[in-house]
């Protein structure tokens, strides 16, 4: 049994399954569908409830009590029109690990989301862990090598990236000694293979996955619920749909260049002290590095571009 | 290390490159300069026409932005750029600006617009032997062979047509 699982008490539980507004609480070996309760729909604006989240419920199956979360995982909600009201949407709580997952293609790989990702994670507090699957469509090609160059950056920077295949089997044991312990959460765009993974490193959870679309190379939004999978080896992944847009959410500008792990060693070393921007200010640490190479000019490149979206 | 279509790592990929020149404010004089191809007669206006300075912003290929330097590019030589004709006629191609950054010493050749200042273009001819020795190595390593007083009639053509 998954300790994450097992909370001890006799009426709290553990969100492990969201579809819209009905949730499924997981209390040792039993599980319970539950809504929300009235009172705590009242006192939100947004979803009080995510999956991952220590709850207790009354006889009526529904959640009366969220205990305080260690993290969370947050990103700012879509909004149907530039300008329009945005807010928190929280993907998962209480996370031991944050897995961003990318195709080595079809789709391309988008790495400035996977920035946004590990940022946010950072600012949460939450390890990352990176995992690049089908990786057996490019062996032999030039791509191989490029994304061979773009994990050996992220692991300069101090991230674990393992190169996967699900159809091969690449990579699959190290993806599960690293998912052994604690909650992992698999987030990525739609089409990536983060399902298809889940299938490969936990035979017979037979989670319905599709072909990305051959004309558009677009994933289909297969998965369309949050999921935690509990895993023989120990550890629980929860399995996420595919995510289009990753807005950061609570994370001051002032404080962005604290959440890339390169950069963090030399904030305040810079000619205007924590005032810098690292932008245009003449005698910056930071721009120095990247001109040393030491800092990759991509990761700074998203470093400006997320700055200047706050 | 080159960036390529293949991963879209640049943010300027995904909007195209054309969006990477826009209009914008001299870092040496300060005078504003528009971007638009009506006026300057290219698509990627990257250095002013007033002073022909420019700045640091690419680092693998034109366009990209990811330099951090941003420090000024101060025009400090002409070069001259074969076409791609095989069989062209001696002094066919196009004649360009060497730029060179005064942050971190690097070099860049970038094509002349129509509405650059021609008088202060003629004044680099002599610029080459102003230049110290190791920018002059730099270009030479670079393969960028500099104009001087004695391509003043290649310079004289190209600048104000054949007569």
């Amino acid at each position: 049994m998954n300790p994450f699982l097992n909370p001890g008490g006799p009426d709290t539980g553990v969100v492990v399954k969201k579809i819209t507004n009905a949730y499924t609480i997981r209390a040792g070996e039993k599980t319970f569908d539950c809504v929300l309760s009235t009172r705590l729909k009242r006192e939100s604006d947004s979803d009080p409830v995510a999956v991952g989240d220590l709850v207790r419920w009354n006889e009526a199956g529904q959640i009366v009590d969220v205990q305080p979360r260690r993290n969370q995982l947050s990103r700012r909600s879509a909004v149907p029109m530039p300008g329009a009201h945005a807010h928190e949407q929280v993907i998962a709580a209480n996370l031991d690990r944050v897995v961003p997952v990318f195709s080595a293609a079809n789709p391309k790989p988008a790495w400035h989301l996977l920035d946004r990702y590990l940022v946010s994670a950072e600012s949460a507090d939450i390890p990352s862990l990176v995992v690049i699957t089908k990786m057996d469509l490019v062996e032999g090609r030039p791509e191989a090598d490029e994304i061979r160059a773009v994990a050996d950056e992220y692991r300069a920077c101090g991230y674990v990236v393992i190169l996967s295949s699900a159809e091969t089997g690449a990579g699959l044991d190290d993806l599960r000694a690293a998912l052994s312990g604690g909650l992992s959460a698999f987030v990525g765009k739609s089409g990536v293979g983060k399902t298809s993974l889940l299938n490969a490193i936990e035979p017979g959870l037979g989670l319905r996955v599709q072909a990305t679309n051959r004309a558009t190379g677009k994933g289909r939004h297969t998965t369309t619920h949050l999921e935690i999978f509990t895993m023989r080896a120990g550890g629980a992944v929860l399995d996420t749909p595919g995510i289009r847009e990753f807005g950061l959410w609570d994370v001051d500008q002032a404080d962005l260049a604290l959440f890339f792990p390169e950069m963090r060693p030399r904030v305040g070393r810079c000619k205007f002290g924590l005032g810098c921007r690292h932008d245009q200010e003449p005698g910056c640490e930071i721009r120095l590095a990247v001109g040393r190479g030491e800092i990759s000019p991509y990761r700074y490149q998203s470093y400006l571009k997320l700055k200047d979206e706050r | 290390m080159r960036t390529s279509f293949i991963t879209q790592r640049t943010y300027t990929r995904s909007t195209g490159l054309k969006n990477t020149f826009g209009d914008f404010t001299c870092v040496n004089c300060r005078g504003f300069v528009c971007a638009d191809a009506a006026l300057s007669g290219v698509h990627n206006r990257n250095h002013c026409p007033y002073c022909l300075a420019s700045r640091h912003l690419d680092l693998f290929e034109a366009g990209d932005r990811l330099s951090a330097c941003k420090g000024a590019m101060l025009p400090v030589a002409l070069t001259w750029k074969r076409g791609l004709k095989k069989y062209a006629r001696p002094g066919d191609g196009e004649l360009m600006l060497v730029h060179h950054c005064r942050e971190c010493g690097a070099l860049s050749i970038n094509r002349i617009a129509a509405d650059d200042d021609n008088a202060l273009i003629l004044s680099l001819l002599n610029g080459a032997s102003a230049l110290d020795s190791a920018t002059l190595a730099a270009c030479a390593a670079a393969g960028i062979r500099l104009l001087d007083a004695a391509d003043s009639h290649l310079v004289t053509r190209c600048l104000f047509g054949q007569n």
